[in-house]
């Protein structure tokens, strides 16, 4: 298992932030995302909202990974979330669903406001390869690896999104 | 706003999404943020859930209708794993503080 944890602040608000979230799908730092379906959202009572999301991801499979054990390099990705606007708190844990046993990558991220009116992001990636064949480690390095890569690619993603929503309510931080 | 995972469904996900989207500007920021009262969170759950039925609900129910009636979850082998994955990661509110968050109390 390899374990991951960032923490990073977004000059935003909260508010701002979580919905560039939602939003951050398609952006052209994300093109490997296919598609994007919402399951299921609803209210609870105390008055958060929880979606699921089914997400399909392409992907690569590194060169040195044995052929004909991967048939396509996509991945079902599930997305939970749940968005309390009173404790301003986003909670999200994604998993990939398919190729588990090759490597299962589950990621938590939290965006919560901070003192300062900011918002503060802050995620962690548990990497389980359960292959075997002496390449388990190796697997999980390279999951890690580009977990990391992906994660600066998805905050540029975010980003990005964030300057659009800032440009549409023509408010210039 | 990306593609839904049947085709036929993404003029109507695209319209949901939009819909959603403007809905969820709203719900972002309630007039009395903070609150720690389940009565006013409740009322502020049962208001937006109205207004989201008022202006989204009838394109909600056509997009989930359109990706279920697609049986695109159940034919991919999907609905088994979606299961699991729920049974194994229950989502409870409210949601514990950050612990490295500095308290914003």
């Amino acid at each position: 298992m390899r374990f991951f944890s960032q923490s990073f602040v977004y000059d935003d608000s909260w508010s701002i932030v979580a919905l560039a979230f939602f939003l951050r799908y398609p952006n052209p730092y994300a093109s490997h995302v296919i598609s994007c379906d919402v399951i299921s959202r609803e209210q609870t009572p105390s008055g958060s909202l929880v979606t699921t999301r089914l997400i399909l991801k392409k992907g690569a499979m590194p060169r040195w990974f044995p052929k004909g054990i991967v048939s396509r390099a996509e991945s079902w990705v599930i997305e939970e979330s749940e968005v309390d606007p009173f404790g301003k708190v986003v909670r999200c844990v994604t998993k990939n669903l398919d190729h588990v046993k090759v490597m299962q990558v589950e990621e938590s991220v939290q965006f919560a406001q901070n003192a300062e009116g900011k918002t503060l992001q802050h995620t962690e990636a548990r990497i389980v390869s359960r292959f075997g064949w002496g390449l388990t480690k190796k697997i999980e390095n390279h999951g890690l690896t580009r977990f990391k890569a992906n994660m600066q690619r998805s905050r540029e993603g975010v980003s990005l999104i964030l300057s659009l929503i800032r440009e549409s309510r023509l408010q210039p931080m | 706003m990306s593609q839904s995972l049947s085709s036929e469904c993404t003029p109507l996900k695209k319209e949901y999404d939009s819909c959603f989207n403007s809905w969820f500007e709203g719900y972002l920021e309630p007039a009395v943020a903070n609150s720690k009262s389940p009565e006013v969170r409740a009322a502020y759950s049962k208001q937006k859930a109205d207004e989201f039925n008022l202006k989204c609900g009838k394109i909600w129910e056509q997009y989930r209708t359109c990706v279920q009636v697609q049986q695109a979850v159940k034919e991919k082998g999907l609905d088994k794993l979606l299961q699991q994955a729920r049974e194994e990661n229950p989502l409870v509110d409210p949601i514990p503080p950050l612990p490295t968050q500095p308290s914003s109390k």
